[in-house]
């Protein structure tokens, strides 16, 4: 069987996902001979820039119009796209505060001069083009790639964790961060594959692998709030790593305090 | 004859980038580096966030330099409120950013760099012809994970370093088993050095230049520092860095510029090689002596040799640092009672790159007013647009086939982080 031909890109993002691909660096030069490379601009020279991929590895967050049309042409190129990292499958820390304007924030940082730059609304991958694996994490972990790329060689999809960073925790036996130390924890709300590796050092869940399926955040919301956080420490932590995910959107008080 | 050289995208950085060369009439009228990577607003964004946020957010910046980056915001936050930490803190945090400097130096000779001197297209490419050399490599680079995850608990944005020490410290265990790693990792880091003493280092991009590094205030060689000392023999409290980095918005690119008495400045390895470089010991010394790293350098592709003695130092430090953590006793400290007030603090480490500053101020509540992050990337910017002046009006005879790779090649010695700073290469034969 042909290998496939692969290829890897990142959109506006910090490159962690993409690293996370060189720092498997025990299987590496396997990966690179079971796979047909064609186009990975942060690692090699020479790259293919029109021929058909089987598979597309995307990380980042859609920011720029320029990344909007590189998004696309990668999509009509490749069979699969998937989406590596908590930026490209749900917007990531870019999108945190979609409700200011990109004309006022470009003006705070860059003044005058910065009119010359066409930035847009920051949103996910899914927004533009469609997603056919979405690996969330920030950054991914590496078992989950390798597996990943185990399950595509194959001619699978992998089957990634549906429950909570919370059911991982509790198999191993971590103090609870949030009913018995009090913190402010998302470890109920954040999708598991990490295996509760903030709560083993002893630290909150700050949900930077996004939502779970049927995330409750209204019901966390109020368990946080009778443990004394105020509603802007408790929606800024919500709306940190996936604030355009619905099922981390809390309207109002009176939301939480029904759940 | 007019012409223009536009390379649209520089491969083999981290982020995206460009060159745009004018020449007219034989005579290089305009150099851009391009960034084209798009603006996150990191500093507005995390406006209004609790204290005990901010880092979390801003090593997100980057992911290479992201324990430098997490060093830095949490010294700033501590700055603020007054806080010390304790030595045992320090130690760990030094190591913690070694072992970033050490996946970041490997990544950047053997995958990046390496490859251009040997011209192969890619690490992959060099590793069909060279495996033991890139194996060594991605060794060596995995010691420097290995240490990050051991001491921050993750190899890309820590989550174990946290405001006032760690969530868990390593076992003596742990450490010893890391000393024994990075013995094995100091005999590849001499084989590296043996091999880049062996590339021949190209001479097109000769000029003066300046550099700026930390200063630390002892008889050792250190990525810390509480001043800042430049070649021009000025020197600044850290806390004064944008004395040194006057910021400045240009068109073709999403990153600012910094320029020191209107002149562009280096930062990086080879900055500290010429600043803090007599500081040396070890084998680190033997390193720096065999590469002809003795002097001032005007040829910035010789960052990559500083790099390779870097390598050497950070491993054979790691190993002190264990060995203080080690006679010391290391224990579980008790966490920081942090107490929030307004403030302003400022936090600076060398990162990979080069100088990295976060400076932020607090309203009474310890929520973020302001914060100000300057990257290693964003000061070298116009220190690389004057390289690739030089170069080109060196290589102007050249074919335009030939020229675009060695600019890429000025572009790649800095080792630049593009999406730190907030990517390529492109001249044009107008």
């Amino acid at each position: 069987m042909a290998k496939p031909t692969v290829g890897i890109y990142g959109l506006t993002g910090c490159a962690g996902d993409q690293l996370v691909i060189l720092n498997c660096e025990d299987e590496l030069l396997d990966i690179a001979g079971a796979l047909d490379i064609k186009f990975f601009p942060m690692a090699m020279s020479g790259n293919d820039e029109e021929c058909p991929l089987d598979i597309v590895f995307v990380e980042g967050t859609v920011v720029q119009l320029e990344d909007k049309q590189t998004l696309k042409k990668l999509r009509e190129r490749a069979k699969l796209l998937v989406a590596i990292g908590t930026c490209a499958v749900w917007g990531g820390l870019p999108a945190m505060k979609n409700e200011i304007s990109r004309q006022e924030l470009k003006m705070q940082v860059y003044g005058p001069t910065g009119e010359a730059f066409k930035t847009i609304t920051p949103q996910p991958v899914s927004s533009f083009v469609k997603v056919d694996l979405a690996i969330s994490g920030c950054p991914i972990e590496k078992e989950q790639l390798l597996h990943a790329v185990a399950s595509l060689l194959h001619g699978d999809l992998p089957r990634l964790p549906t429950y909570a960073v919370c059911t991982e925790c509790k198999m191993s036996e971590y103090p609870c961060l949030l009913v018995e130390a009090g913190q402010l924890c998302l470890g109920p709300l954040t999708v598991a594959g990490c295996k509760a590796r903030c709560p083993s050092y002893g630290q909150p869940c700050r949900g930077c692998r996004g939502p779970v399926e049927e995330a409750n955040a209204a019901s966390e919301a109020k368990v946080l709030k009778e443990k004394g956080f105020t509603w802007l420490d408790i929606q800024n932590r919500l709306r940190t790593f996936a604030a355009p995910a619905d099922s981390l959107k809390i309207e109002s008080v009176e939301e939480c305090t029904n759940a | 004859m007019h012409k223009s050289i536009v390379i649209n995208h520089i491969c083999r950085v981290e982020g995206h980038g460009g060159i745009t060369v004018n020449i007219k009439d034989g005579k290089v009228t305009e150099v851009n580096m391009d960034i084209f990577e798009g603006s996150r607003f990191f500093e507005p964004l995390v406006v209004g966030r609790a204290y005990d946020e901010v880092a979390p957010i801003l090593m997100r910046i980057c992911a290479i330099c992201s324990a430098a980056h997490t060093v830095a915001s949490l010294m700033a936050v501590e700055n603020a409120f007054d806080i010390t930490v304790s030595p045992q803190t320090r130690l760990l945090r030094e190591l913690l950013v070694h072992g970033g400097n050490i996946e970041s130096h490997s990544l950047h000779l053997f995958c990046l760099a390496v490859p251009d001197f040997m011209n192969y297209p890619s690490a992959i490419a060099l590793a069909s012809d060279h495996p033991q050399k890139v194996k060594m490599g991605l060794e060596l680079k995995k010691l420097g994970n290995t240490i990050q995850e051991a001491i921050g608990g993750r190899a890309i944005h820590p989550v174990n370093a946290v405001i006032g020490g760690f969530g868990k410290v390593p076992t003596g265990g742990q450490l010893l088993d890391l000393k024994e790693q990075l013995k094995k990792g100091l005999e590849q880091s001499l084989v590296t050095v043996d091999l880049v003493s062996g590339l021949q280092v190209p001479d097109f991009c000769i000029s003066p230049n300046v550099f700026a590094a930390l200063s630390f205030n002892g008889s050792a060689y250190s990525l810390f520092g509480d001043r800042i000392a430049l070649s021009t023999n000025d020197t600044r409290d850290a806390n004064r860095y944008k004395e040194i980095c006057r910021e400045s918005v240009v068109t073709h690119s999403h990153a600012k510029h910094s320029r020191f008495n209107d002149k562009p400045f280096a930062v990086g390895a080879l900055a500290r090689m010429a600043l803090n470089g007599e500081k040396l010991s070890g084998k680190a010394k033997k390193a720096k002596e065999k590469l002809g790293l003795s002097s001032y350098s005007d040829n910035m592709l010789y960052n990559n040799a500083a790099q390779a003695v870097e390598l050497v130092y950070s491993i054979e430090r790691s190993m002190e640092i264990i060995d203080e953590l080690l006679a010391a006793g290391i224990k579980q400290e008790k966490s920081i009672d942090v107490r929030a007030k307004a403030g302003i603090g400022t936090g600076a480490v060398e990162a990979p790159r080069g100088t990295l500053y976060h400076s932020y101020s607090f309203d009474e509540k310890g929520r973020l007013a302001e914060a100000d992050v300057i990257t290693p990337t964003a000061q070298n910017l116009a220190n690389i647009e004057k390289d690739l002046r030089v170069s080109v009006e060196n290589l102007i005879d050249r074919p335009k086939e030939s020229l675009a790779p060695k600019l890429e090649m000025v572009v790649r010695a800095y080792d630049p982080c593009i999406s730190c700073a907030v990517h390529l290469v492109e001249v044009n034969f107008l």
